[in-house]
């Protein structure tokens, strides 16, 4: 019965068609432009981002940020929140086909499933372009002109697009294994919880062998250090290109993966084996427990060091420090501005001294005071006194809650070696009392801040209406 | 209904698909053991059997969903290795097919045929041409999610069919319709068959259906093939066997509750009445087993006649008559609990 007349004629292809993962592509970006999804993921990100930029704007006002700062932590939370979008949708792509039993429909037409899986993956990235630039107008307004919104832009479009499709492609093939919609959200989020762990790290547990090795090996913290690099230390690309390697890698070898196994597309998904389920068990308790030996040994060092060096023996030193000011009322968000007189009273010139601010809050129950939040100059020096000589420092202190603080200087001679100490001397104190004032329109971000989300709804609202007219909605 | 001018069909009772020796297992269940069957161009062939038969597995090896274990399969001439070209001619409409929730009626044919290699103009104008054949013309812009089941079923049967299949597999197509639906979706199959000149593959618990529009029957049980061939053949192959399966060929006479004795009595004396009782639960319903002899068959209606008018001239009201229906029923649990016993 076999007719190999009728096999060739069944092969040829038709002239004129689009090809499929184009049809695929179409019919993916309906669903999920057209169902709403997509939509109102964007919608909650910009106003996510809204409430972000406000925050930011209001602790600039402060100058408690520099633009650099702001611009790249918007484009991390920026990066972070739009590959989340791709991995929400992704991880629906065929298990959600599989639950809404449309995957059948589709793997019973003459397509290849390579095809099929090229059309969702495109279909899947369409909403990073799409953060990328609602965030655009965010960063522009926090760079308050500073140049590093030219290079924000691009870099941030080249790092999150690196990123972009080895997320998409991730939680593709975690949908691609799982029956159900529920299973494969909730795997990929474990997994991309995993990748922002790193980055979430304390600083020193990013540091050392082990914790440089796990940023760069991981493309989610490899990505971020290499924009703090260009965008907030101005460093060069030839400096820090291998940064890059890991969210590439990341990338290819994940969609390396997804389009290999694309031809073992099937109506129903995976089963778990027990030597997978084994395999899964061990590496989740090993990435446990190396986080935990990271956190734990440099808190550990760090605390033996401090205990060798107060083994030492006081030394008194004769300093007399004043301060112009005794008490100041402000508004939040204003600042004072204050000189201190650091005098050596000796007849020897000083050791290098170093004075420090303290900001400390009169009300027990008060927040804690974190001085470097507070003023840009949390620590002055000086390289040494004469005999009888003086020293003026100017010093500024942004208000920043309201209440009731005392503010007072620290004059600390420089120990004579590291088996010597020394004893900081203090001034009298400011009293400096806060009153509650909450500046509206923050560097002018108000407009953004509202205007992005609300020009995303005229925008959904548009594309709805236009949709109604193209089709009848005369019920069932 | 018409059939559509590009169509390239089989010629009537060429063979459009052959299974041999299918099987397939989950694990240590075997799930087919051994399928063999053939399908011709313009008949309907019945795949009955209870659940965990087999039929779902041997319907996704045939519409090239899954792989068997062993065995062959043409479609159309075209062997099993080439799936994606069998793909090509079948239609199928499976058990619970979802559509794209907001896309419209017009716009999932014009996909789907789009898939199958039109180009979008040729697909839209296929598509509206076949959904007035299936009725649905006047939703063509609604979208599917306002479709009620019957009309998404109706739908299902036009994506089943706008390549011009020679094969089309249809699994439960009436399941959760109303009787009218129900109706209208088997004069559907029954165009499919003898309009578009496709085989016919429908899947269904629903015996009554299967012995009105099916001229070929496959009853499967545990994977294996228990009774095939028409509707009576498989009556007859029942028959043969030994058990409590009754013989002869069944009618089905309802009279008043009260005229029930007397009903009895008239038909014991009835020439070629084998048995006559009542069925349990069904009140005023009598089974008649009657002879079926090569005359009888000939003059099939005949004897039909003589049982009513023997009914009739005894004065017993005559409330509701069936022929052979909800015969194959009793074939099918006679079969299947065979094979599980």
């Amino acid at each position: 019965m076999n007719n190999n007349k009728n096999v060739k004629e069944a092969r040829l292809q038709p002239r004129g068609t689009a090809p499929t993962w184009w049809l695929v592509f179409l019919r993916e970006l309906a669903e999920l432009w057209m169902g709403g999804k997509a939509p109102i993921l964007l919608l909650i990100y910009s106003i996510l981002l809204g409430i972000i930029t406000y925050v930011m704007a209001s602790n600039s006002e402060l100058s408690l940020i520099p633009p650099q700062e702001m611009v790249y932590e918007l484009l991390k939370t920026a990066i972070a929140v739009g590959l989340f979008i791709c991995l929400v949708i992704s991880s629906d792509s065929i298990s959600g086909e599989r639950e809404r039993s449309t995957l059948e429909g589709l793997l019973l037409t003459p397509t290849s499933r390579r095809q099929i899986i090229v059309g969702k993956f495109l279909a899947a990235m369409s909403p990073w372009p799409l953060a990328l630039a609602i965030t655009v107008p965010y960063m522009k307004v926090l760079s308050q002109g500073n140049e590093v919104f030219g290079q924000a832009v691009p870099w941030g479009a080249i790092v999150g697009s690196l990123l972009a499709p080895g997320f998409t492609g991730l939680g593709m093939l975690v949908s691609f294994w799982s029956n159900t919609n529920k299973s494969s959200f909730f795997v990929s989020l474990g997994i991309y919880v995993v990748f922002l762990i790193p980055t979430q790290l304390p600083g020193h547990a990013q540091s050392g062998a082990m914790g440089q090795l796990l940023q760069q090996s991981n493309p989610v913290a490899a990505a971020y250090h290499f924009l703090s690099k260009m965008l907030v230390n101005n460093r060069t690309l030839d400096e820090f290109k291998s940064w890059l390697i890991a969210p590439a890698l990341f990338s290819g070898l994940i969609l390396g993966l997804l389009f290999w196994s694309a031809s073992s597309l099937r109506l129903e998904g995976g089963k778990a084996s027990k030597l997978r389920s084994s395999l899964g068990r061990l590496l989740g308790l090993s990435m446990v427990a190396g986080i935990m030996v990271i956190l734990s040994t440099s808190p550990a060092r760090a605390q033996q060091q401090g205990v060798e060096e107060t083994a030492s023996t006081m030394q008194q030193q004769p300093l007399a420090i004043t301060i112009d000011m005794e008490y100041k009322n402000v508004r939040a968000g204003e600042h004072i501005l204050y000189n201190t007189l650091v005098t050596n009273k000796t007849a020897e010139a000083s050791a290098p001294l170093c004075v420090a601010m303290n900001i400390i809050n009169l009300n027990a129950a008060g927040d804690i005071v974190d001085p470097e939040d507070w003023s840009p100059q949390r620590t002055q020096y000086i390289e040494s006194l004469a005999a009888g000589q003086s020293a003026h420092l100017s010093w500024r202190v942004n208000a920043i809650l309201d209440g009731d603080y005392l503010v007072y200087m620290v004059v600390i001679p420089e120990p004579a070696g590291p088996d010597a100490t020394s004893q900081p001397i203090a001034s009298p104190g400011i009293h400096l009392t806060v009153e509650k004032y909450t500046k509206l329109n923050p560097g002018g971000v108000l407009p953004f801040a509202i205007g992005g989300p609300v020009v995303l709804i005229v925008g959904i609202v548009i594309l709805y209406r236009l949709r109604r007219k193209k089709i009848d909605t005369g019920g069932a | 209904m018409t059939q559509s001018s590009n169509s390239k069909q089989p010629i009537s009772g060429v063979e459009v698909l052959v299974a041999e020796n299918l099987r397939k297992s989950y694990g240590a269940r075997e799930a087919l053991r051994g399928l063999s069957f053939s399908l011709k161009a313009g008949r309907i062939l019945g795949f009955l059997g209870p659940n965990g038969a087999g039929k779902t597995t041997a319907i996704r090896i045939l519409t090239t969903i899954m792989e068997p274990d062993s065995g062959h399969f043409e479609v159309d001439g075209l062997g099993s290795e080439h799936p994606e070209e069998i793909r090509r001619r079948i239609g199928v409409l499976p058990e619970s097919l979802g559509f794209p929730k907001h896309m419209t009626g017009i716009e999932c044919m014009t996909f789907f045929g789009q898939l199958y290699g039109r180009t979008a103009a040729d697909a839209k104008a296929n598509g509206l041409a076949l959904l007035k054949e299936v009725g649905l013309e006047h939703r063509a812009k609604s979208l599917v999610g306002t479709y009620s089941r019957g009309m998404r079923q109706r739908l299902g049967i036009a994506r089943a069919i706008l390549n011009d299949p020679v094969v089309v597999f249809l699994d439960e197509p009436t399941l959760g319709l109303d009787p009218r639906g129900q109706q209208e979706l088997l004069e559907l199959v029954r165009w499919i068959a003898q309009e578009r000149n496709a085989g016919v593959i429908l899947c269904s618990h629903m015996l009554w259906e299967v012995e009105s529009v099916c001229d070929d029957v496959i009853i499967l049980s545990l994977g294996q093939v228990v009774a095939s061939g028409t509707v009576t053949e498989v009556i007859g192959q029942a028959q043969s066997r030994p058990g409590k399966m009754a013989q002869g060929k069944g009618i089905r006479i309802q009279v008043p509750s009260e005229s029930v004795e007397k009903a009895l009595k008239v038909l014991q004396e009835t020439p070629n009445v084998i048995e006559a009782t009542p069925m349990d639960g069904k009140a005023g319903w009598l089974r008649v087993e009657v002879t079926e002899s090569a005359d009888e068959i000939l003059e099939g209606p005949h004897l039909n006649n003589k049982i009513l008018a023997a009914l009739i001239c005894d004065e017993v009201q005559i409330l509701r008559f069936e022929g052979e229906v909800g015969r194959l029923q009793e074939v099918f649990l006679h079969l299947t609990e065979e094979v599980i016993s």
